[in-house]
């Protein structure tokens, strides 16, 4: 298969995360968009590697974006549950607190 | 060591003085006014050191030559380097800086032993003395300056001691504003000597004066100008020696305390702009169509100052209009060549005014501050002192034989006669005038009959009526140095301007002035005196100039009025600009702009972060895009 349709689904699949980021309210789907985007990323990678001879770094780069990923969902979850915890809700637009 | 650069001494004296008694005054016994007297009387000490120095070095002694026909001794040290020029600072001692010192010492230590008697209890009676030594200091220097800017300098700084010293008394307002009014009015002729003194730097590249003088006389600067240079230094001359246009400062400057009047405004400040003419006489000489100048607007304020002098009642008003006229004199005798004749005048009138302000502080000492000549009358009777010093004064300025004042006016009319023959009715005409105000003042202060409230007035302290009475004796005899009694020839001989002044009477003008005189005092005698001449009809009669004379010639009117609709007009224009073109629109403008962009662009700040988000997305976009664009 063409490389071409691969960069086209990631992009695709980019944008949607992108779209979602800056649409939603609600600190949660925030978070599933950014995961969106950072599969973008990995099709593009995984799609890199496969079409060139070497295929390990792009791969080797995958398996660290699925690590960080995780670790960020970890970290980011936990956020959201003290937030909501502590103010009721999560959304965004509510959380103000710091802001002037 | 030459005697004669010990000269630099006499002003320091005055200049320390000034700034002990202003730190330490409040601290000494009597506020340090001795300080003051005692660094005067040390200056008068070596004037007499530096005379003897300056009468034994001859022309090859060290730092002396012969400029223009006279032994010249300058003593100078560098003061700054700017760039290229080198500026020099030192002194000047010749014949016209040694009479000038010997007169201020003279004249300066008088009247501050004087003002030990008038001022004595006056609340700021320290600060007076402190600016009285910083006056002297200045006009010394001033005389010894060898370079135009040093001369500037103190020309400036003698204006400030006249200003701090006619406002002395500032809580009266007529004081404050005399002050104020002197100021400015000198200040606009110091315009023009600071400016004719930055052309003459600008055409021979120093302000060293005998290397001015020298490259003017030998041509290497064009007459025309020099003619402008010399104009605008006769303008810094103008506003100093009050001269028409800018004389009227002069009779307002009576506000100060007598003794200031006598020094300053009398023999010693006011005659800086005669010094001036005198010292920079080369220039003038080089450019004939500013000694015209000098002498017509000359004749013109001794006509105005003498019409004046003789209807006015303010005794010292009176007087300030005869020091007017007499400078208008010397001035008219410098534009007629009369170099030696105009210094000549420049002492003996010193001396003799000088004396007379001092008994007009004697008679207002007696009288409470009393000014009005019509309430005094048969002084003599109470203050025979003061009355006999004042006679000796007004005859002196009426030109009657023998005393000082007679030569040097003779001498001022021989002058004219040489070389502005045709200006010679209008200066016999003064004479006589002046003759005529100061014999009636005199009938109708200390003559006559003692009015009867007058009886409890008192002669003033021996503090103050023997400088009175020393003044006196010198200006009785000052006149004798014109005559050519010995080998060594009388002033004219040591004082002079390229070539000896030689004192050749002229039998017929002689005889002439004097007569004028003594007319004008028996004329007087017969009105005040005996009252054979009746003056009601004659005034009725001459209404009209009467009326323009004790209006002061409606200039002061005009000025006020010139004031008022000219330069008010012109500055509410000015502050109008300022207000809206400065103010409004450049700098309130500026800010508010800044504020009105800034209240529309908040709208665009939301705080929302994926805002910035979406902005940093489309940015990216189109960076990409435009980098696509360009590569392909």
């Amino acid at each position: 298969m063409a490389l071409e349709a691969f960069q086209v689904l990631s992009a695709a699949l980019f944008c949607l995360g992108l779209y979602g980021v800056l649409a939603r309210r609600s600190a949660v789907l925030i978070l599933m968009s950014i995961e969106l985007m950072l599969n973008a990323v990995n099709i593009n990678l995984i799609a890199a590697a496969a079409h060139q001879d070497s295929a390990f770094t792009g791969q080797i780069i995958a398996i660290f974006v699925i690590t960080v990923a995780a670790a960020e969902v970890g970290l980011a979850l936990a956020i959201i549950l003290r937030l909501f915890r502590n103010r009721s809700t999560v959304n965004v637009d509510e959380v103000d607190l710091m802001k002037w | 060591m030459e005697l004669a650069e010990l000269a630099w001494l006499i002003p320091a004296f005055s200049f320390i003085a000034f700034f002990l008694i202003v730190i330490f005054g409040r601290f000494l016994p009597g506020k340090g006014a001795f300080l003051a007297i005692l660094a005067i009387a040390g200056g008068f000490g070596v004037f007499w050191l530096v005379l003897v120095g300056f009468l034994d070095a001859s022309a090859s002694s060290a730092g002396c030559a012969i400029a223009f026909g006279q032994k010249t001794c300058i003593f100078s040290r560098e003061w700054f380097t700017a760039g290229s020029v080198v500026l020099n600072w030192g002194i000047i001692v010749d014949p016209l800086a040694v009479v000038m010192l010997g007169l201020v010492t003279l004249v300066a230590l008088m009247v501050q032993v004087y003002s030990l008697g008038y001022m004595k209890g006056d609340p700021r009676f320290g600060w007076y003395y402190a600016v009285h030594a910083l006056f002297i200091a200045s006009m010394l220097t001033l005389v010894l300056a060898d370079n135009f800017l040093l001369l500037y300098v103190v020309w400036e700084l003698v204006g400030v001691c006249s200003y701090l010293l006619i406002g002395f008394w500032f809580e009266r307002r007529s004081a404050a504003e005399a002050a104020k009014k002197a100021f400015v009015t000198t200040r606009i002729g110091d315009v023009g000597l600071l400016v004719g003194i930055l052309l003459l730097f600008r055409e021979v590249g120093t302000f060293d004066m005998s290397t001015t003088f020298q490259a003017v006389s030998s041509g290497a600067v064009g007459e025309g100008t020099v003619t402008i240079v010399a104009t605008l230094l006769f303008l810094g001359a103008m506003g100093k020696s009050a001269q028409f246009p800018l004389h009227v400062w002069l009779p307002d400057a009576m506000e100060g305390p007598s003794p200031v009047s006598a020094l300053i405004h009398a023999a010693t400040m006011v005659a800086a702009g005669v010094y001036l003419v005198a010292r920079a006489f080369p220039i003038f000489e080089a450019a004939p169509d500013a000694l015209v100048v000098v002498a017509v607007i000359g004749l013109i304020t001794a006509l105005m100052g003498a019409t004046m002098a003789l209807v006015h009642t303010d005794l010292k008003r009176i007087l300030a209009y005869s020091t007017i006229s007499h400078l208008g004199l010397m001035m008219l005798s410098l534009g007629a060549f009369g170099y030696t004749a105009a210094i000549f005048h420049l002492v003996a009138h010193g001396l003799s005014k000088a004396m007379l302000f001092l008994g007009a502080g004697s008679v207002m000492h007696g009288m409470h501050e009393e000014t009005d000549i019509r309430k005094m009358g048969g002084l003599r009777r109470v203050m025979p002192l003061t009355a006999l010093t004042f006679t000796i004064g007004a005859l002196s300025l009426g030109g009657i034989p023998v005393l000082s004042g007679f030569w040097s006016k003779d001498e001022v009319l021989l002058s004219v006669l040489d070389h502005k023959v045709y200006l010679l009715p209008f200066a016999l005409l003064v004479a006589f005038l002046s003759a005529a105000y100061m014999a009636r003042v005199l009938y109708v202060v200390f003559y006559g009959e003692l009015k009867a409230e007058n009886r409890s007035v008192h002669e003033s302290p021996m503090v103050m009526v023997a400088p009175m009475l020393l003044l006196a004796v010198l200006a009785s005899l000052f006149g004798f140095l014109s005559i050519q009694a010995t080998d060594e020839g009388g002033i004219g001989t040591f004082l002079f301007f390229d070539k000896v002044h030689d004192f050749e009477p002229n039998v017929g003008l002689l005889a002439g002035s004097v007569l004028l005189a003594v007319a004008a005092f028996a004329l007087c005698w017969r009105i005040y005196m005996s009252r054979r001449i009746d003056l009601a009809p004659w005034k009725a009669r001459f209404a009209w100039p009467i009326c323009v004379w004790e209006n002061k010639y409606y200039l002061d009117d005009l000025y006020q009025w010139g004031i008022d609709r000219l330069v008010l007009v012109f500055a509410s224009f000015i502050a109008l600009f300022d207000r809206v073109v400065i103010n409004d629109v450049g700098v309130n403008g500026l800010g508010k702009s800044v504020r009105r962009t800034g209240f529309i662009l908040r709208y665009h700040v939301s705080g929302r972060v994926y805002n910035y988000a979406l902005g940093m997305a489309v940015g990216a976009v189109a960076v990409t895009v435009a980098w696509w664009a360009l590569a392909a």
